[in-house]
């Protein structure tokens, strides 16, 4: 099986690269999207795992990119993770509302992002129906 | 310039007051008041609610309201309109009150001086418009620094992101091995990385503090997670000095309603503090237990063997920018926001945060944490139903975590704090329910607790509707969204439409009310 692939998008070059490094001895692969706009084209493109999104993006912003990232039938299934250095309480809400599966704040601890990228991938596979079964189930019990 | 005649309501029951009011208008420059008269506060607030009044005259003794009540109606209804209250001569001291409510000045009946009534009002119009200037000032320099700060935390945050990561790349040892020293001093700078951070967020809090948007979301959360997160994060600090930092935790600590990250936040820098403050070779130790009088209250507590404080400041340490005298052997001074923003997070949380101290001898600091109760959480849901005769409340407690991925043990307990409010409501499961949702004069309470992330949440609610919108033989009369926790807040607003009341974040008072509500539907139904 070959490696899972993750989208990062982030304006900062020293950033994305910081990312790649990371995630490359990890055993991911990486592309790169550098705003919102492109991002869509990139995910459309490059049929990505995941992808981890910054919210002060040009052209656009981060919101609008989860948005359209989740209404793109190509891209409506991939997990989104936002890491950005916007404060995690004022906004992480509203981009788990707009789908976002997680939200962490920069600078992000390394085994946090690794865990949270690895819940991620595995959540992603469709198991969201037995999720709410196990959950009734329980209150049944 | 032609002037406008200025738009004097009087409002005056007495018919005799009103008439010399008025003579003393009529003294004036034709045009320069229009005199509208009404004998009711009724009737006056009707009128400012439309607007067009520059300033009122107020009696405080009328038919339909009486002394400080009437200048809180008046004012509550237009606070951007002066006030000018006006009182018998035995009644000063009421007038004096009443300015403390909102009223601009007072005039004594009978003892107004020639000419003396144009003056006060447009004294009174001119101090409301400072006023109400100074006010739009200070919002806009508060709103400034609020998108300031924000915008310099964020620009500092970036460069910082930047510089963790490729120390962290080095670290780990992704751009090949290192030798002890470079290991040694990339940890430093990795230290020092995460100082400035944390520096960061302590500005961020603090002026947030200062303008009310400090956010606290009290969830289910473990005061043992939190202790053993802060001892891990701190341990390398306390070793490097050769501090022993131990925690002691009773067992089957009950959970607490509280927000785990600032719970977190708070002992780090309580435990940060103590190392600081404590010479090589002391003792650092953090504890937790219920509290002896109030089993609804947990006391996390760190102490240490260091230099304590004189028991003078005990109060001051907690202040905003507070720094210990004579420090300078503790290393750096840092912001000196700390224990202030310690004391904002705790008193936001429902608890309260004191220190102890003998000098010499070290010090203790001490806080409280209410203990988690789903009852306590639910109690105004209750409240509100309780009106509602025949109808069923839907209420969810949402337990989340911040990024998900609960462990097995937490949704077991919370099941069982499902199974526990069940039975207390006669109702054993779901099969019991819902045909009792169906029966006639069925006005049951329906609990629920959904263990889940912020995944599924919206799905769940969906589910649930179309699980018990209508199932055979059911009738849904009501369907209510409880939300306690952050997480669900956000969840009610997405099924807004679906649901008939939507309830705020609950207040922890209620927690007999209740206990109240359902021993008394225990009764109703016979059942114990």
């Amino acid at each position: 099986m070959g490696n899972n692939k993750i989208l990062i998008v982030d304006d900062d070059p020293d950033i994305r690269e910081g990312m790649h490094v990371r995630l490359k001895y990890s055993g991911y692969d990486t592309c790169f999207a550098n705003d919102a706009l492109s991002s869509i084209a990139a995910a459309a493109k490059e049929a990505p795992d995941l992808i981890i999104l910054d919210l002060g993006l040009p052209e656009g912003g981060g919101f609008l990119a989860i948005e359209r990232l989740k209404a793109h039938p190509t891209s409506h299934g991939i997990p989104i993770i936002v890491v950005s250095a916007k404060d995690a309480r004022a906004n992480r809400e509203r981009a788990i509302r707009a789908g976002a599966t997680a939200y962490l704040q920069k600078p992000v601890d390394n085994a946090e992002f690794l865990a949270v990228i690895r819940g991620a991938l595995r959540e992603s596979a469709p198991a969201d129906s037995q999720n709410i079964a196990g959950i009734v189930a329980c209150v049944h019990e | 310039m032609k002037k406008v005649a200025l738009q004097v309501l009087l409002v005056e029951d007495n018919s005799g007051d009103a008439r010399l009011i008025r003579e003393m208008f009529g003294k004036e420059r034709p045009g320069s008041f229009a005199l509208t008269h009404v004998l009711r506060l009724g009737e006056a607030l009707i009128l400012l609610k439309k607007g067009g009044i520059d300033i009122v005259l107020l009696d405080m003794g009328l038919p339909d309201g009486h002394g400080l009540d009437t200048v809180r109606r008046a004012h509550a209804i237009a606070p951007g309109i002066p006030l000018v209250v006006l009182t018998g001569l035995d009644d000063e001291a009421l007038a004096v009150e009443a300015m403390k409510e909102g009223a601009q000045d007072y005039l004594i009946k009978g003892e107004i001086e020639n000419r003396a009534l144009p003056r006060a009002l447009r004294h009174s119009i001119e101090r409301q418009r400072m006023q109400s200037e100074t006010e739009l000032i200070r919002a806009q320099q508060m709103q400034f620094k609020d998108e300031f700060l924000s915008h310099v935390s964020h620009e500092l945050r970036s460069p910082l992101t930047a510089i963790h990561q490729f120390v962290t790349v080095l670290l780990d040892g992704a751009a090949g091995a290192l030798a002890p020293e470079q290991r040694q001093y990339l940890q430093i700078a990795l230290r020092n990385i995460k100082q400035l951070d944390s520096m960061i967020n302590d500005l961020l809090d603090v002026t947030r503090a200062q303008s009310g948007k400090l956010i606290i979301e009290p969830q289910y959360a473990s005061a043992s997670d939190a202790i053993a997160y802060a001892v891990n994060t701190l341990q390398g600090a306390a070793k490097a000095k050769e501090i022993s930092l131990e925690s002691d935790i009773e067992h089957e600590l009950p959970m607490v309603c509280a927000d785990p990250t600032r719970v977190r936040q708070i002992l780090v820098i309580l435990v940060d503090n103590a190392i600081k403050f404590t010479p090589v070779g002391g003792v650092v130790r953090v504890l937790a237990r219920p509290v002896d009088d109030d089993p609804n209250l947990l006391v996390l507590e760190v102490s240490d063997s260091g230099c304590g404080f004189s028991p003078d400041v005990a109060e001051q340490i907690f202040e905003r920018l507070f720094q210990a005298p004579d420090r300078a052997w503790a290393g750096r001074k840092g912001l000196g926001l700390g224990l202030y923003i310690c004391r904002q997070l705790v008193t936001l949380q429902g608890g309260r945060i004191w220190a102890k101290s003998t000098p010499g001898r070290g010090a203790v600091f001490s806080f409280t944490l209410p203990v988690f109760s789903l009852t306590k959480l639910i109690a105004p849901a209750l409240r509100r139903e309780r009106r509602r005769d025949r109808s069923i409340a839907l209420v969810i407690a949402e337990l989340s975590s911040e990024t998900g991925w609960l462990s097995d043990e937490v949704r077991a307990e919370c099941c069982h704090e499902v199974r526990d409010l069940l039975r207390r409501c006669l109702l054993s499961d779901l099969a019991v329910l819902l045909p009792r949702m169906g029966s006639p004069g069925a006005a049951e309470l329906f609990f629920m607790v959904v263990v889940t992330d912020a995944i599924g949440s919206e799905t769940i609610v969906e589910r649930i509707r179309e699980q018990y919108n209508a199932p055979e033989g059911v009738s849904r009369t009501g369907l209510t969204l409880a939300a306690s926790v952050r997480p669900l807040e956000a969840i009610a607003r997405s099924a807004n439409e679906s649901v008939d009341i939507f309830l705020e974040k609950t207040s922890n008072a209620l927690h007999a009310l209740i206990d109240e509500e359902i021993s008394s539907r225990m009764v109703a139904n016979g059942q114990q």
